[in-house]
């Protein structure tokens, strides 16, 4: 599923985070948001998501081309991840990912036996087999991360939101799962946008970077474009000084 | 040189806040002597003058029309304080954690509110309001309703006093714990409802039953508001504090004290479950 935003603005009081913004990802990318912190880049995932609304006025979101502009996040469905991982630590591990299933309406929502087989399954995809009774808080935060994806990805959504996916683990891990969710995507093909601070990952994971400051969308283009030829100043130079 | 290691090894390194062992014991020292004196002694008297005449002496306080009235009107008003105080707590504790919006620093002022109003003065308002006299009054005598010297009037006064126990316990701990949850259960399509029993109230239900606990303790032991608008009445509006201070003005000692140890009982009650309910269990 493409997204398409245009135009969108955020204020918080007297404090731009994002000012028309314009950005368009396309069906079965996988897009990297990277700038400096305060750069406005999870205030812009947020407002995907519906998480967080926009400023009122000219922008819009939408969805493979329906406007989702004023749709609530529990209607637009968009899988995220959160930066913590946001797991309810008094479930356990294969009911926080039954989760979306189990609040689905009565006629969507699958049979018992339909949500354990894809609780399994999910739970095979993740490495993490014969883990669904563990409780969050005794799992890793590899693990966890693991998990909140699993979670996110059992209602089946169009649009994969991150939010800075491995900024809580340590190097080793962070490489292994930046592999992993490489592959995952090459398999599944689910539009997806995650956010990071890491050019490294950004430029490991990413078709394509949006590089943000100051609530502004500096470029826009592969890893390679961006090397080579860095539109302005600022992303010459945060490019730059991040490479070193 | 042996002595030196020894010494060195038996004392304990003094962190730089510790009290020297005097002035340590002198602080617990009167702590403890002033716990005794003010808390565990009266504690003491209630049940001895309880049990002054034994057994069967305390029994039958408990044999007398008015006593019984008593409890069972202040069961009432429990009943009927408590879930609706637990409903605005939460309402309020929702609204102070989770919004930003003009006046909520009013709003989180006005939550504490009855632990600095005297309880007297919230009875005052209501008779004010609901009496004869009041705004109100004329034209609640019209439609023939009684709220002061009435159980609708109990009611109101406790549920003002004892408004701020759910609100006070959950506010700070609802706004420590973030809604990240509540966002995640929401992008994987849960609505409010889903929202509020799957996620929130699991996380809140410890701290939601301290507030509950407190709240039930006091609306049964409040005395100061309901005074005001009960007025007294014998088997009518007298609730259990009220029937004590009935009991012990007509020098009826041991049925006073009696009826005044099930009030101490509750509160020990209340004791027991408030620590039970406050240790860190599986803190997760």
């Amino acid at each position: 599923m493409s997204i398409h935003i245009h135009n969108i603005s955020k204020s918080f009081g007297s404090f731009n985070a994002l000012k028309n913004v314009d950005l368009e990802v396309k069906t079965g990318e996988l897009v990297a948001l990277l700038g400096p912190s305060g750069s406005g880049k999870t205030t812009l995932l947020r407002i995907i998501a519906g998480l967080e609304f926009a400023d009122e006025g000219a922008g819009s979101i939408e969805f493979h081309g329906s406007d989702v502009t004023n749709r609530t996040a529990y209607e637009r469905k968009a899988g995220f991840v959160f930066q913590n991982y946001a797991l309810f630590n008094h479930m356990t591990v294969a009911e926080n990912i039954a989760f979306g299933l189990r609040v689905m309406k009565r006629p969507e929502r699958p049979s018992r036996e339909d949500i354990d087989r894809s609780v399994t399954e999910l739970l095979r995809r993740i490495a993490l087999e014969g883990y669904g009774n563990r409780y969050p808080t005794q799992l890793s935060g590899g693990q966890r991360q693991r998990v909140a994806l699993a979670r996110a990805l059992a209602v089946g959504p169009q649009v994969l939101l991150l939010d800075e996916p491995f900024g809580a683990l340590d190097a080793k891990v962070r490489k292994t799962l930046r592999k992993w969710l490489r592959q995952f995507h090459d398999e599944t093909r689910v539009t997806t946008l995650f956010v990071t601070h890491d050019q490294d990952e950004a430029f490991e994971l990413a078709d394509r970077v949006v590089i943000l400051h100051e609530g502004h969308i500096q470029q826009v283009g592969s890893p390679a474009q961006l090397r080579e030829n860095p539109e302005n100043e600022f992303v010459a130079d945060f490019l730059d000084s991040v490479m070193i | 040189m042996a002595a030196i290691i020894l010494h060195q090894h038996r004392s304990r390194p003094r962190k730089a806040t510790s009290e020297s062992p005097f002035s340590r014991w002198l602080i617990i020292g009167i702590a403890v002597v002033f716990m005794a004196l003010m808390f565990v002694l009266p504690l003491v008297v209630i049940f001895q003058e309880a049990f002054r005449k034994g057994w069967e002496g305390y029994m039958e306080a408990f044999d007398d029309r008015a006593t019984t009235h008593a409890i069972w009107l202040t069961l009432q008003v429990a009943a009927i304080t408590v879930p609706l105080n637990t409903l605005f707590g939460l309402a309020a504790a929702w609204c102070v954690s989770r919004f930003q919006f003009r006046g909520k620093r009013l709003l989180t002022a006005l939550i504490e509110l009855p632990l600095w109003v005297s309880p007297v003065i919230a009875g005052m308002v209501y008779v004010l309001l609901f009496g004869a006299q009041g705004l109100f009054g004329p034209s609640l005598k019209e439609h023939s309703i009684k709220i002061i010297f009435a159980l609708p009037g109990i009611v109101l006064s406790t549920i003002f006093v004892t408004f701020t126990f759910v609100a006070r316990v959950l506010a700070p701990q609802m706004e420590a714990q973030g809604q990240a949850e509540e966002e995640a259960a929401m992008t994987l399509g849960a609505n409010g409802w889903q929202m509020f029993w799957r996620v929130t109230l699991p996380k809140i239900k410890w701290g939601l039953l301290y507030g509950i606990i407190l709240c039930n303790a006091r609306s049964m032991g409040e005395f100061g508001a309901v005074s005001v608008v009960s007025g007294h009445i014998r088997n009518k509006t007298n609730t259990v504090p009220l029937h004590i201070e009935v009991l012990y003005n007509e020098y009826q000692f041991v049925p006073a004290f009696a009826v005044a140890s099930v009030l101490a009982l509750l509160a020990l009650v209340t004791l027991i479950l408030k620590t039970l309910t406050t240790t860190p269990r599986g803190a997760a």
